[in-house]
């Protein structure tokens, strides 16, 4: 049987004690003691978003800056008090490595009729009526040398995970983009860093190879 | 790098060894290039230069050798094993070409070398090179048997590639700056890209799915490209790739510097493999009538 | 444990740096150094299409441009921007495959130095204007307001066809003139003449796969003739087993020699006496029958015996015998002819000397068939020549014309300067240039009408070797325009031909409107059955070609008068230049593509500049060694290029490519080495026209001043030993991968 640990302490690599491979094999007793030594010092809540089985949330916060955005798009409106499903807008997320900010024509399928009057919706219809897609701002980046993928991702703890309801796929999401439900603009609350990913990666038992990542 | 990690790692090293090694890889991408064929267009060239967002570093820096042609095309002009052209008056059996890339070493020289692990063998059975782990020591280059690796030396961004031509760089890989060690990745972007959507599809990779830039173009169809893993772990169980099929028609194995085969006229075989490189690229040998 | 046997890769590995790396990049530093937020700007769609998924790539289908092969092209689409061109694996001309040039098409369209908007000479100087300004004026010279008569409106096009083919006809006659001329450099026009003449089709087919021997005497079909990515799969066929022999004569090495099985050096202008002389040994040693053929026909093999042949052609009898025997032995044969043997003043008996052979031996029905004939004669190709070009030249200097447009043609480049093209041009009053950079040409021009590039643009193409099935290639655009300001050639058509008020195109806003319209007749015309006219268009796009019935008639075999002269020497200028093109910058045109310039050329491996090759004799006779300068000095002036030596070249020719040498163009083709056009002596083939680019003589000296380097591709020209290249018989790969014994 696998044991699977993990540190909040920083820059202590994650060590595996066990593999997938390996079949049977003997740990080694001086790791044995070692993972003794370290289980009494995990702090965070290993059980923490409940609604995700089968995964282990990454580690890892940051204090991101309000991003300046052409229209101030209101997610807690949309995602949690109308409940919309992230990906009904950042619909490429399940089949394409970004999950895209959809195209004016999804926000004007309603908002042609809903909420014609607020000052935003007014704004976003001008652009519309322009042809001229609002000049969002990217607010989650990783650097150019990294290869990241929302679809194999979400197969991995939404699509293909058992117990998990797409209904609730605001959870993973909220994995490495925090509680968008609760922000106006998005901002970054995850460091998006290799560590932040490594740890996860260790967690949930991801791959290692660096080329799967790097470009 | 904890003790728990290191012991870790041996036991699997030890194991690995004992068996007889090659059991953790996912595929073994390989190549044969079939110099019978190969007629030296260099449409295998540029379509790497397409492909990988390769900067072209002008005359200048050509001369000094700064050229990044990762898939670059030789040519010899004489016959060391049929005619002995350097007597005769004329070219008569034409010209030598060879295309070099890469040849992802099994036991690359390249790997042990680097002060910071920036390059190392993929359980696809590639060697890899991380750009932003690279500090530009240049020690692998200096290694390669090959010389098939090459170094930033400027930065190219603006030079290369004035706008829009910019507008043209492939998104699926970097664009290296200066002091960076690159080399051919046999299109790891297209790899990378066929795995994930077969993963997606919940489907295994099939054989000519994808191809590398330079094996795609090629007019003469004298690259080929398959997964070899077949060679050593007979549980494979995926229709056996064409270039695998070749390598075992031709006798030539991995894993030995030096190959015995019961056919020794079988044309295959592997540049510098008694440098003990182990080499993923099998060429077969060139054709002339005489 | 054996700590000897522990290598140093193993140890780095068991100490966790192999595969699973250290987290020096992982620690949780401030992240700021690697990572932004709210730097870039993130565009969404307006109404995408379905299909279209960012992150993953669309592939488009379209036709390639950047020779007139017509290859069919994928072009992977991310976000709106083409990136990658690949081959259409559909199209029975490439199948999948893509040359240099194709692959460079991108660097074409993404060029710095394109013209983004319509300019106009004004005092002097070319400005930017508005199309409506630009058609304005073409209204005022062309219009009915100007008085211009039909005879003295001429363009000048590259190979052409299609509907914008049928556009320009059509502008043709609403302005009343006959005078269209196509001219290409790289051509093979005396190849279409000899053909046409003694088998009655001018574009044969050539049905490699059935050859066991290739004789061509330069046609360099592995790189520079007709269709080189057809030509070059089948040469991969013909040689897998049952390999075929290639034999290749030519005074200097071409691609296809480099590919050679037997290269035989043939002292310029000689390769017509080799055919008769390999035609003697067949009738004499062989028994090939040729008593159906012509008295002075036989006489004329007759005469040509071995030791007359080894003298005038330089090729050792041992040779021409092994030649002979090969094709006496090996049935059937293909015999071609290429630029180093049209380009003489006998080129056309030169050829018709090959093509004799092709007779003799039986191939005609075998591996020559009938091209066939394209069943719509107004989309079928014009295809170019040089005595199309010097038919233009001819009137622009006897002041015939009033007005020119040029499309594709670069005339002040690509022309000798015994013709004094930049000063006939200036006697044309007003010349408009259709162009998407600023050549030669262009910089002459009254009006610079910009084009789109080929991956911006609509439209069909019949290209002239078609592979077995007759095609349309279709073209559309991969992407939006770069500069709105550029057009199509169709939309200037249809733009001029609305003008004109031709009542025909009056209703279409653009050549797209034309298209779709024309393409609504070609279901019946091509006898399929479509659905809707929409479904018969995605279709067509979607596989980017349509399949035509040509209609085949067999060949006929019909001889022609051949006399070949002797080959003098002139003591004054005792070589010959060879003006080679090359796979890559071609005739020129694509001196401006940076990929195409680093490239190193496939025989010399030089880049970024020009070269003179020549053989170690001669550059023994005059004291050079590599990378000297030499001064090559015909009767019409001289150039100076540096000196690369080899023993892939007669001793009497010095070779210099194609394609440099350019004063316009764009910073990366000017100023760069030489253009072997200039100096090229006023010799046309007799019966053609065509210009005679291999005869000019000239005499050269080393030139002793400082230049800078050839620089060439590095490494080694030799293996020194090692086994880097091996070689094999062709005895041994029929033994272990012939026939039942064929491996993949």
């Amino acid at each position: 049987m696998s044991v699977t640990q993990y540190s909040s302490l920083p820059c202590v690599p994650i060590r595996k004690v066990g593999t997938e491979h390996s079949g049977s094999h003997r740990v080694p007793l001086i790791s044995f003691l070692i993972v003794a030594l370290f289980a009494g010092l995990v702090l965070l809540p290993v059980i923490a978003h409940a609604e995700v089985p089968n995964a282990i949330p990454p580690v890892g916060t940051y204090d991101g800056e309000d991003v300046k955005q052409p229209i101030e798009f209101p997610h807690n409106i949309h995602a949690d008090v109308n409940k919309i499903n992230c990906m009904y807008c950042h619909t490429y997320a399940r089949r394409s490595k970004v999950a895209g900010i959809p195209p004016t024509s999804k926000c004007m399928g309603c908002h042609s009729v809903i909420a014609t009057d607020k000052e935003r919706i007014k704004k976003l219809t001008e652009y519309w009526e322009k042809r001229q897609p609002p000049p969002w701002k990217k607010v989650h980046d990783v650097p150019d040398f990294v290869h990241f993928t929302h679809e194999k991702h979400l197969k991995r703890f939404v699509f293909d995970n058992e117990g998990m309801p797409v209904e609730h796929v605001d959870e993973v999401c909220a994995f490495c983009h925090g509680e968008v439900k609760k922000m106006t603009v998005a901002h970054k609350v995850k460091p998006l860093n290799m560590g932040f990913c490594r740890r996860c990666h260790e967690a949930n038992g991801g791959p290692f190879d660096c080329w799967k990542c790097h470009k | 790098m904890s003790l728990s990690n290191v012991l870790h790692n041996w036991s699997h090293f030890r194991r690995d060894r004992e068996a007889g090694g090659h059991h953790d890889y996912e595929h073994m991408w390989g190549m044969v290039v079939d110099l019978n064929k190969c007629i030296g267009c260099n449409a295998c060239s540029v379509a790497c230069y397409a492909e990988n967002n390769l900067p072209v570093v002008g005359k200048y820096r050509f001369e000094k050798g700064h050229a990044q042609h990762w898939m670059r095309l030789e040519r010899y002009w004489d016959e060391p094993d049929i005619g002995d052209d350097k007597v005769a008056e004329y070219q008569q059996y034409g010209a030598n070409f060879m295309p070099m890339n890469c040849q992802q070493c099994n036991a690359a020289t390249c790997e042990p070398v680097c002060p910071v692990a920036a390059t190392y063998h993929t359980p696809d059975g590639l060697n890899a090179q991380v750009y932003n782990r690279c500090i530009g020591s240049r020690y692998c280059s200096n290694n390669c048997p090959y010389r098939l690796r090459y170094f930033n030396f400027w930065s190219y961004y603006d030079s290369s590639w004035p706008a829009p031509l910019n507008m043209q760089l492939n998104p699926d890989l970097s664009v290296r700056d200066k002091g960076v060690m690159e080399k051919c990745t046999f299109c790891v972007q297209r790899i990378r890209a066929a795995k994930d959507k077969a993963q997606m599809e919940d489907r295994v990779l099939q054989d000519g799915e994808f191809n590398p830039a330079c094996v795609q173009t090629c007019p003469t169809s004298a690259l080929v490209f398959g997964d070899l893993l077949h060679m050593f772990n007979a549980k494979y169980d995926v229709p056996e790739s064409k270039a695998s099929q070749m390598w075992r028609a031709h006798q030539v194995e991995l894993g030995k510097p030096e190959q015995h085969k019961q056919n020794p006229e079988l044309r295959g075989y592997r540049v510098f493999e008694a440098l003990n490189t182990d080499p993923c690229i099998m060429y077969l040998e060139r054709v002339r009538e005489v | 444990m054996n700590i000897d046997k522990l290598k140093r890769r193993d140890f780095l590995k068991i100490m966790g740096w192999s595969g699973v790396g250290t987290t020096l990049a992982g620690c949780d530093l401030p992240s700021t150094v690697t990572l932004e937020e709210g730097k870039e700007t993130v565009t969404s769609y307006m109404v995408p299409e379905e299909f279209v998924i960012p992150g993953i790539g669309v592939y488009y289908a379209t036709t390639c441009q950047e020779c007139s092969a017509g290859c069919g092209v994928h072009g992977r689409v991310r976000e709106g921007r083409v990136l990658k061109l690949e081959g259409n694996p559909d199209s029975p001309i490439n199948r999948g495959k893509l040359c240099q040039m194709g692959q460079s098409g991108l660097q074409t369209h993404y060029n710095p130095d394109r013209i983004e908007k319509p300019m106009m000479r004004k005092d002097g100087t070319l400005t930017e204007v508005t199309w409506g300004e630009a058609l304005d004026l073409v209204d005022s010279k062309t219009g009915s307001t100007s008085g211009l008569s039909g005879d003295r409106f001429a363009m000048l096009t590259q190979t052409i066809s299609g509907h914008q083919a049928v556009l320009l006809d059509a502008y043709l006659e609403s302005i009343g003139s006959k005078n269209h001329y196509v001219h290409e450099v790289v051509n093979n026009a005396v190849w279409r003449q000899v053909s046409q003449d003694m088998l009655g089709d001018a574009s044969p087919r050539l049905r490699f796969d059935r050859a066991k021997v290739i004789l061509s005497f330069g046609a360099d079909f592995i790189g520079t003739w007709v269709s080189q990515v057809h030509f070059a799969t089948e040469y991969s066929h013909f040689r897998t087993s049952p390999r075929g022999m290639l034999i290749q004569a030519e005074p200097k090495m071409t691609l296809t020699g480099a590919n050679a099985d037997l290269w035989l050096a043939t002292r310029p202008g000689t390769d017509g006496v080799l055919a008769l002389g390999i035609a003697n040994i067949l009738v004499s040693k062989h028994g090939k029958d040729i008593s159906g053929l012509p008295y002075s026909i036989q006489q004329l093999i007759k005469s040509y015996n071995i030791t007359r042949v080894q003298e005038i052609t330089g090729v050792s009898g041992e040779h021409i015998v092994r030649v002979a025997d090969v094709l006496g032995e090996r049935s059937p044969s293909l015999v071609m002819a290429g630029a180093s043997a049209e380009g003489f003043e006998h080129g056309y008996e030169t050829v018709a000397a090959a093509m004799l052979l092709n007779i003799i031996l039986g191939n005609v029905g075998e591996t020559l068939e009938s091209g066939g004939t394209f069943p719509f004669p107004q989309l079928d190709t014009r295809t170019g020549n040089t005595s199309d070009l010097l038919a233009f030249a001819k009137a622009a200097g006897e002041q015939r014309l009033d007005v020119a447009f040029i499309y594709g043609a670069n005339p002040v480049y690509t022309a000798p300067d015994y013709l004094g093209m930049k000063e006939k041009l200036d006697n044309i009053p007003f010349k408009v240039s259709f162009t998407s950079f600023m050549d030669e040409t262009a910089a002459q021009a009254d009006l610079i009408l910009p084009m789109a590039s080929y991956l911006e643009d609509w439209g069909t193409h019949v290209v002239d070797y078609q592979a077995g099935e007759g095609l349309i290639g279709v073209q559309q655009p991969l992407m939006e325009k770069l500069y709105p300001e550029t057009k199509g050639f169709g939309d200037v058509m249809i733009a001029l031909l609305k003008m004109r008020n031709v009542p025909a195109y009056s209703q279409y806003d653009d050549y797209y409107a034309y298209l779709r319209d024309a393409f609504t007749s070609l279901p019946a015309a091509l006898k399929i059955q479509a659905g809707s006219e929409k479904v018969f268009w995605d279709q067509a796009l979607q596989k980017g070609f349509l399949t035509v019935n040509r209609t085949k008639q067999p060949l006929a075999t019909r001889t022609v008068a051949i006399n070949l002269p002797e080959m003098s020497q002139d003591s004054g200028y005792p070589y010959r230049l060879i003006p080679s093109a090359r796979l890559g910058l071609w005739d020129g045109r694509h001196a401006n593509i940076p990929w195409l310039q680093e490239a190193p050329d496939q025989i010399s491996k030089v880049v970024w500049d020009a070269w003179a090759e020549i053989h170690p004799k001669t550059a023994a006779k005059l004291g050079v060694k590599e990378g000297d300068l030499l001064k090559i000095t015909s009767a019409q002036g001289s150039i100076e290029a540096k000196v690369y030596i080899y023993k892939g070249i007669h001793p009497d020719a010095i070779a210099v490519p194609l394609g440099q040498g350019h004063e316009e163009y764009g910073r990366y083709a000017k100023g760069r080495g030489v253009n072997p056009l200039k100096i090229l002596d006023p010799a046309v083939d007799k019966k053609t026209g065509e210009l005679a680019h291999h005869a000019t003589r000239v005499q050269v000296a080393k030139v002793a001043k400082p230049h800078d380097n050839l620089v060439r591709f590095g490494g080694s020209e030799t293996q020194v030993g090692r086994k880097i290249v091996a070689t094999v018989t062709a005895d041994q790969y029929e033994r272990t991968e012939g026939g039942s014994g064929h491996v993949a």
